[in-house]
C-alpha cells in the first residue's frame, strides 16, 4: 500500500440537525484514480467542500501529504499542490475563455505582484496557456467571453482552469455534468491523460462509463456516511452496497 | 472576421481620441476663462473617479470613506504651502507626502476593511472613517483652519488659468496612462477575477485579500494626488472635501460615465459638471432652479433606472447592437 496523500479522520459537518458529511474517515492513495459514487444528496460535493476548505468541518481532521491542513485556508490548500473543479459551472464569466485560463496559469506560475507589465508579456504563461487550451479543445474558442460559451465548453474550460494549476490531486466534481453524450469520451480521454502523466485524481461521477474506464478504487457514500471503499470489484460484489444502494443494477455494469 | 472587426473598431477608437486630444488642446484658446476652469475641473475630478472606479468598478467594493484620499491630498498641499513655502520644490515634497500618507491610509484602511466580510459592512466602516478623519481636521484648527477652511497661496508656477489648463490635462493624462497600465498588469488582472468571482480567484491560488490592498493603495495615492490638484485649482482647503457628500460624488461620476472602464471617469465627471453649471446658471433666471439640487437628484435617479451601466455602457450597447446588425445582414447576404 503506497501513501495516503488525503487522509480524513471522523470527519463531520452538520447544518442545523442534517449531518450532511457524518464521520467520514478516507485514505486516498497517490497516483491512483479514486471515483466517489452515492445518491444525490449524499454528501459528495460537500466532502468536497470539506476537502478543500470551502467549509471548515463541525468535527474531525483533515491530511494531506501528511500535514494537518483542517484549518488551512482554501489558498494555502491550492499552493500545497490541490486543485478543485465546480460542480456548477464556476468561471469568469465576462473575461474571454483565454483569460481565465491564463489567470488560472498566472495563478500556478507565481510571477509575483506585478503591477507595471502588461499580463500579456510573459510568454511562457502565453505558451503554457494555448497548451491547456489546446488539450481541452478550446482552442479556437479563446477569444470568446466564458459566458457565450455552450455548457459543454464551460465545462472543458472549467477543468482547463484546474489543469493549468498542475496541481497534484485533482478534486472533479461531475466534470461532464450537463455535457451532451457525444462530448464525454473527449472528457475521458482528457483525464486518461491527465491520470497518466501521475496526477492523483478523485472524481464524482454518476456516468458509468467513466467510471468504468477509468477508476482504480470505488468509494460510495449513502446519507453522509462511508458505505463501503475498495476496488471496483470488491465493492460491486459487496452485499451491503447492493443491498442497501444501488440494488445491483449499476453496479453489475461496474464489474462486467 | 471578428478580428479585423476588433481591429476596425480600435481604430475607430483610437481616431476618436486623437481627435478629442486635440480639441482638449486648443479649446482654452477659444473659450472663455470660466469655461477653461470648468474643464481643469473636470480634468482633476476625471482622476478621482478613475480613482473610485478602481474599487467599485474592478474590485466590487464600496467605499463611502474615499475623501479622505482626496482632502488629504488637498489639505497637504495647503499645510505645506503655508506652513514651509509656496515654491515648486514643496509642490514636489507635498506629492511626496500625499503618495505616503495615502498609502498608509489605504494600509489602515484596508486592514480594517478587506477582511470584513460584506459590501454594506465595508460601506459602514468606510462611512466612519472617513467622518473620523473629517472631524479631527475640523478640530485641529492651528493647522487646518477647522470649519473656516484653509486659504492658501500657491507656486507661481501654477497662478496662471490657462498654464494650469495645460497642467491639468497633463496630470490627467498621465494618471490615465499610469492606471491603465496598472489594470492591464498581471495585478490588475486579479483584480478583474476578484470582481467577476472572488471564490474561484481564491481557489487559483490568489490570495485576493492582499490583491484588494494593492488596488485599495493605488486607489488612494490617485484620489489623493487629484485632491493634491484640486486644492491648487481653488487655492484653498476646506472640511467638505473630506465629507461623505465629497465621497458620492466620486459614485455619482461612476455611476454616470459607466464603471470598470476607467474612461467613464471622464464622461461622468464630464456631464456632472455640465449638469451643474447649467442648473446654477438657469438658477438666476427661473427661480424655481433655486431647487436645483431637486433637479440634480431627479437627473441621478433617471440615469441610474435608465442607463444602469452609464453613459459608457450605452454606448457600448449600442455599439455591439450595431454590430449584431451588420453580421445578421451579412448572414441573410450570403
Ligand atoms: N451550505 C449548506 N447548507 C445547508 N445544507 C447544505 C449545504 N450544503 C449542502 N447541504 C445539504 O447537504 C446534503 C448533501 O449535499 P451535497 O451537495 O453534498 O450532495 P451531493 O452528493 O453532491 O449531491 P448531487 O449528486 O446532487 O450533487 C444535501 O441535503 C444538501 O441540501
Ligand atoms: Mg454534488
Amino acid at each position: 500500500m503506497t501513501e495516503a496523500l488525503i487522509k480524513t479522520e471522523g470527519l463531520t459537518i452538520s447544518f442545523g440537525a442534517h449531518k450532511a458529511v457524518n464521520n467520514v474517515g478516507l485514505a486516498l492513495e497517490k497516483g491512483l484514480f479514486t471515483t466517489i459514487l452515492g445518491p444525490n444528496g449524499a454528501g459528495k460535493t460537500t466532502l468536497f467542500n470539506l476537502i478543500s476548505g470551502l467549509l471548515t468541518p463541525t468535527e474531525g481532521k483533515i491530511y494531506f501529504k501528511g500535514a494537518d491542513i483542517t484549518s488551512l485556508s482554501p489558498i494555502q490548500r491550492v499552493k500545497m499542490g490541490m486543485g478543485r473543479s465546480f460542480q456548477l459551472t464556476n468561471v469568469f464569466p465576462t473575461l474571454t475563455t483565454y483569460e481565465n485560463v491564463r489567470l488560472a496559469m498566472q495563478a500556478h506560475e507565481d510571477i509575483g505582484y506585478r503591477i507595471f507589465t502588461n499580463h500579456r508579456k510573459f510568454s511562457k504563461l502565453n505558451d503554457k496557456t494555448d497548451a491547456i487550451l489546446e488539450r481541452v479543445l478550446l482552442k479556437d474558442k479563446k477569444n470568446q467571453p466564458a459566458s457565450q460559451l455552450s455548457h459543454g465548453e464551460q465545462r472543458k474550460l472549467e477543468l482547463g482552469m484546474v489543469l493549468a494549476l498542475e496541481p497534484e490531486v485533482l478534486l472533479l466534481d461531475e466534470p461532464t455534468a450537463g455535457m451532451a453524450i457525444e462530448e464525454v469520451p473527449t472528457m475521458i480521454d482528457i483525464l486518461q491523460r491527465t491520470k497518466d502523466s501521475g496526477t492523483t485524481i478523485i472524481l464524482i461521477e454518476h456516468k458509468m462509463d467513466m467510471v468504468k474506464q477509468l477508476s482504480d478504487r470505488l468509494i460510495i457514500l449513502v446519507n453522509g456516511g462511508l458505505l463501503v471503499e475498495g476496488n471496483p470489484e470488491e465493492v460491486s460484489q459487496n452485499p451491503e452496497v447492493l443491498a442497501a444502494y444501488l440494488g445491483g443494477g449499476v453496479l453489475n455494469e461496474v464489474s462486467s | 472576421m471578428i478580428k479585423q472587426q476588433f481591429k476596425g473598431s480600435n481604430k475607430m477608437n483610437l481616431l476618436l481620441l486623437v481627435a478629442l486630444l486635440l480639441a482638449m488642446m486648443v479649446i482654452p484658446h477659444f473659450a472663455k476663462s470660466a469655461t477653461v476652469a470648468l474643464i481643469s475641473r473636470i480634468f482633476i475630478l476625471t482622476v478621482y473617479g478613475m480613482s473610485y472606479d478602481i474599487l467599485r468598478g474592478y474590485m466590487g467594493f464600496i467605499n463611502l470613506g474615499h475623501a479622505l484620499f482626496f482632502g488629504s491630498g488637498a489639505y497637504i498641499a495647503g499645510i505645506l504651502f503655508t506652513k514651509l513655502d509656496n515654491t515648486f520644490g514643496i509642490f514636489i515634497l507635498v506629492v511626496l507626502i500625499t503618495i505616503i500618507y495615502c498609502s498608509a491610509a489605504a494600509f489602515i484602511m484596508g486592514k480594517i476593511v478587506i477582511r470584513g466580510g460584506s459590501v454594506i459592512a465595508g460601506a459602514m466602516i468606510t462611512l466612519a472613517l472617513g467622518e473620523i478623519v473629517r472631524n479631527m481636521a475640523e478640530r485641529w484648527r492651528s493647522v487646518t483652519g477647522g470649519a473656516d477652511g484653509l486659504p492658501f497661496s500657491i507656486p507661481p508656477i501654477f497662478r496662471d488659468r490657462l498654464h494650469f489648463y495645460y497642467y491639468a490635462l497633463i496630470f490627467m493624462l498621465v494618471m490615465t496612462l499610469i492606471l491603465r497600465q496598472f489594470l492591464l498588469s498581471p495585478t490588475g488582472r486579479v483584480l478583474l477575477a476578484i470582481r467577476e468571482n472572488e471564490q474561484r480567484a481564491k481557489f487559483l491560488g490568489f490570495n485576493t485579500d492582499k490583491y484588494k490592498m494593492i488596488g485599495l493603495q493605488v486607489s488612494g495615492i490617485s484620489a489623493g494626488l487629484a485632491g493634491v490638484m484640486f486644492g491648487v485649482f481653488n487655492r484653498f482647503a476646506n472640511t467638505d472635501l473630506l465629507s461623505v457628500q465629497q465621497t458620492l460624488n466620486a459614485l455619482l461620476i461612476t455611476l454616470v460615465g459607466g464603471t470598470g472602464t476607467l474612461y467613464g471617469a471622464f464622461v461622468g465627471s464630464g456631464f456632472i459638471a455640465f449638469v451643474q453649471n447649467t442648473l446654477l446658471n438657469l438658477r438666476s433666471q427661473y427661480p424655481i432652479f433655486e431647487r436645483w439640487l431637486l433637479f440634480f437628484g431627479a437627473m441621478y435617479v433617471l440615469v441610474v433606472l435608465f442607463m444602469p451601466s452609464g453613459f459608457v455602457g450605452l454606448w457600448q450597447k449600442l455599439i455591439s447592437e450595431a454590430r449584431e446588425k451588420k453580421k445578421g445582414s451579412a448572414v441573410d447576404a450570403k
